[in-house]
């Protein structure tokens, strides 16, 4: 069986920062066929919180890259057009990784579209653009959507830095294409976690839609992971709705360290919110490339 | 999908979600208050400018080897320049027009020029020549502000692998690795000792971390297992060269444990985008129905010839996977080149245009 690829270990000076990187998609590719149903072995339901991800990534990543692909007329600055454009073309490739795993539980008899359905309402429909709405409430509905994608960027950042550095995972054998899978993203979002942030600086530096946008966006991620475990734990033919889900059994998981500590999480959706807070303080740019360098879907991607 | 029927409840009982449907209707309502004096962009806050091109000034030049010159830049009222970190590049905007990238191989300390060097390659672009030809002391050039696609990532132990004029970005490097006293190694590959730029400066940083290997005193190219067993355990490898020797490296590491090689081995390069189109013949693509005419030559791709009409065109891969330049096909036979786009996305009239074509002389209409 292989064996999950370490995250390597930097000397203390790696820059943590790395300006200006050019970003750039790159080319992945996983095979599923060996997936087993519940990929952190005895874990069910830390298999399910993570499996979320994939239920919400593919319409939430396609949303993504559909406001960011209205915005680009409205950038004014060629350096932050480029590192759009790069962050359009990872996302893009993240839906479709996860949108893989999604189709490959259905295989397995876990029928993800009832849940899937509501999540593409939710960025479709809820989210999405209201094109009879006058010019002037149009673009400002637009600006409010990449404010939501800057606070929702936020915290795929702190699940990328948590994910690299989580041996939790890696003890409980959790299976290594899925690490893989999961740490590559991880490193593209601490890679590009500027990008949101700069770009709604650039439209709007104003402090209120930064602090607004979290207090719908945060919140709401939280009742869709929410919903979406019970959902899972309830749809897996496996459990026949056996397990039920429980804040005693989440925190055993997360004490075993295959969840981020919900506290931490909450600290850091504050930090979102400090007047001179920006993406560059969270995370390390050097252990994201490191591991993009070492990633096997990454290195494949490279030599294609 | 269906955007009028709120889904259903997710456990099948019969009846709308209820949280969707008021989350939808609160969100109608917010959305039409959007543009309100406290729900819009402050319009007294003026929009940030956008930051302008860098005027350079040639400073100095000097013959570093055999057809390679070194040029000092800076700026013409002799202020700091932006700053950079290892690995990075400057696109100069040569006299005629031409754009180039080349790395920065000075020191990022030293804020009051950059440095770079460039080989003569007559069978290339002209860029090189160009720079040669009409570069001296005091000619003014535009460039962008440095972009870094090959960070150093300062692993404990690296492997620095420099293939003739692939040294500039790696010189930065193992001064950094140097001044963090990280266990570094430097080979650095070329037909002869002639050939070979800033070997003075690599053996002034540390003489025993530092190899020169030249083709004529070893008879050929190195394989790449012989550049890896160069590492020191366990080291991450940055290798920049010509791309065979790139690839004898990619191999050798996927190959097993040799050297640096095994499970979890690191492999750091500067990535190009997309390879030179060699397999193309020269079509036409319309912008619209009744819109005007582009001809396409065989080695461009339409997604370039569309961006000059069309600026604001999104893209992102250049190679036909990540989707972002999707455009709809109105009438023409094309020639799908992608490999994200479904047969039944095809059939709907989806297109790729950074790698999809069209055969000699066709025309395809485009909805931009």
């Amino acid at each position: 069986m292989p064996r999950p690829t370490p995250v390597p270990a930097l000397a203390a000076p790696a820059a943590r920062v790395h300006d200006s990187l050019v970003l750039e998609p790159r080319d992945v590719r996983f095979d599923w066929a060996q997936l087993p149903l519940h990929w952190v072995p005895d874990e069910p339901m830390a298999t399910h919180i993570l499996n979320v991800l994939h239920l919400l990534l593919p319409e939430g990543e396609r949303w993504f890259v559909k406001v960011f692909k209205e915005a680009v007329p409205l950038i004014r600055d060629e350096q932050l057009r480029e590192e759009v454009l790069g962050f359009i073309g990872q996302e893009a490739v993240h839906a479709e990784a996860h949108q893989e795993v999604l189709d490959h539980l259905l295989g397995q008899g876990l029928d993800p579209r009832p849940y899937v359905r509501q999540v593409a309402w939710v960025f479709q429909r809820v989210l999405g653009d209201r094109p009879w709405l006058t010019p002037a409430k149009r673009r400002e509905a637009l600006i409010e959507r990449v404010a939501a994608i800057a606070a929702i960027e936020h915290f795929t950042a702190f699940l990328g830095n948590w994910i690299l550095n989580s041996p939790g995972l890696d003890r409980a054998k959790a299976d290594p294409t899925m690490l893989d899978l999961l740490r590559w993203h991880g490193a593209e979002e601490v890679e590009h976690r500027s990008v949101a942030f700069d770009l709604l600086v650039h439209l709007d530096p104003g402090y209120a839609r930064r602090v607004r946008t979290m207090a719908m966006a945060g919140p709401l991620l939280v009742h869709l992971w929410v919903r979406g475990v019970r959902f899972l734990l309830a749809a897996d033919p496996t459990l026949a709705g056996r397990l039920r889900p429980s804040w005693r059994e989440a925190y055993r998981i997360t004490r075993r360290g295959l969840l981020p500590d919900p506290v931490a999480s909450f600290r850091s959706g504050l930090r979102y919110l400090r007047p001179g807070y920006h993406p560059t303080q969270e995370g390390s740019s050097s252990q994201a490339l490191g591991y993009l360098a070492t990633s096997p879907a990454a290195r494949a991607a490279a030599g294609r | 999908m269906d955007l009028l029927t709120p889904p259903p409840d997710l456990y099948g009982r019969p009846r709308q979600d209820r949280f969707l449907r008021r989350l939808t209707a609160i969100q109608d309502r917010y959305v039409q208050a959007l543009g309100g004096p406290l729900l819009r962009r402050n319009p007294r806050r003026p929009l940030s400018r956008p930051l302008p091109p860098l005027q350079l000034v040639v400073t100095t030049r000097r013959q570093l080897a055999a057809d390679v010159i070194e040029l000092q830049l800076a700026d013409p009222s002799g202020g700091p320049l932006p700053a950079w970190q290892p690995g990075a590049h400057l696109r100069l905007v040569l006299p005629s027009g031409r754009e180039r990238h080349y790395s920065l191989s000075g020191d990022p300390a030293d804020r009051a020029g950059y440095r770079i060097a460039v080989r003569r390659l007559p069978e290339g672009g002209g860029g090189s020549v160009e720079v040669h030809d009409t570069l001296h002391p005091g000619a003014r050039l535009t460039a962008r502000r440095p972009r870094n696609g090959f960070a150093f990532c300062a692993e404990p132990a690296v492997l620095l692998l420099a293939g003739g004029i692939g040294i500039t970005p790696l010189l930065p490097m193992a001064r950094e690795a140097q001044r963090h006293g990280l266990d570094w190694r430097l080979v650095h590959v070329g037909r002869s000792a002639d050939t070979l730029p800033y070997a003075d400066e690599l053996r002034a940083l540390d003489p025993h971390r530092v190899v020169l290997r030249t083709d004529d005193e070893h008879g050929g190219v190195p394989t790449g297992a012989e550049l890896l067993a160069h590492a020191p355990r366990g080291a991450a490898v940055y290798c920049c060269g010509p791309a065979p020797m790139l690839t004898a490296v990619q191999r050798a590491l996927d190959g097993g444990p040799v050297g640096a090689g095994g499970p979890g081995a690191s492999l750091h390069f500067e990535r190009f985008g997309a390879a030179p189109i060699t397999d193309g013949e020269p079509f036409a693509v319309r912008l619209g129905a009744d819109g005007p005419t582009l001809d396409v030559p065989a080695d461009r791709s339409a997604l370039d010839v569309l961006r000059e009409a069309r600026p604001d065109l999104p893209y992102s891969c250049h190679q036909g996977f990540c989707g972002t330049c999707e455009v709809r096909l109105l009438a023409g036979p094309p020639d799908h080149r992608d490999r994200r786009l479904t047969p039944e996305q095809r059939a709907a009239g989806s297109l790729l245009p950074c790698v999809s074509r069209a055969a000699e002389g066709e025309t395809l209409v485009l909805d931009v």
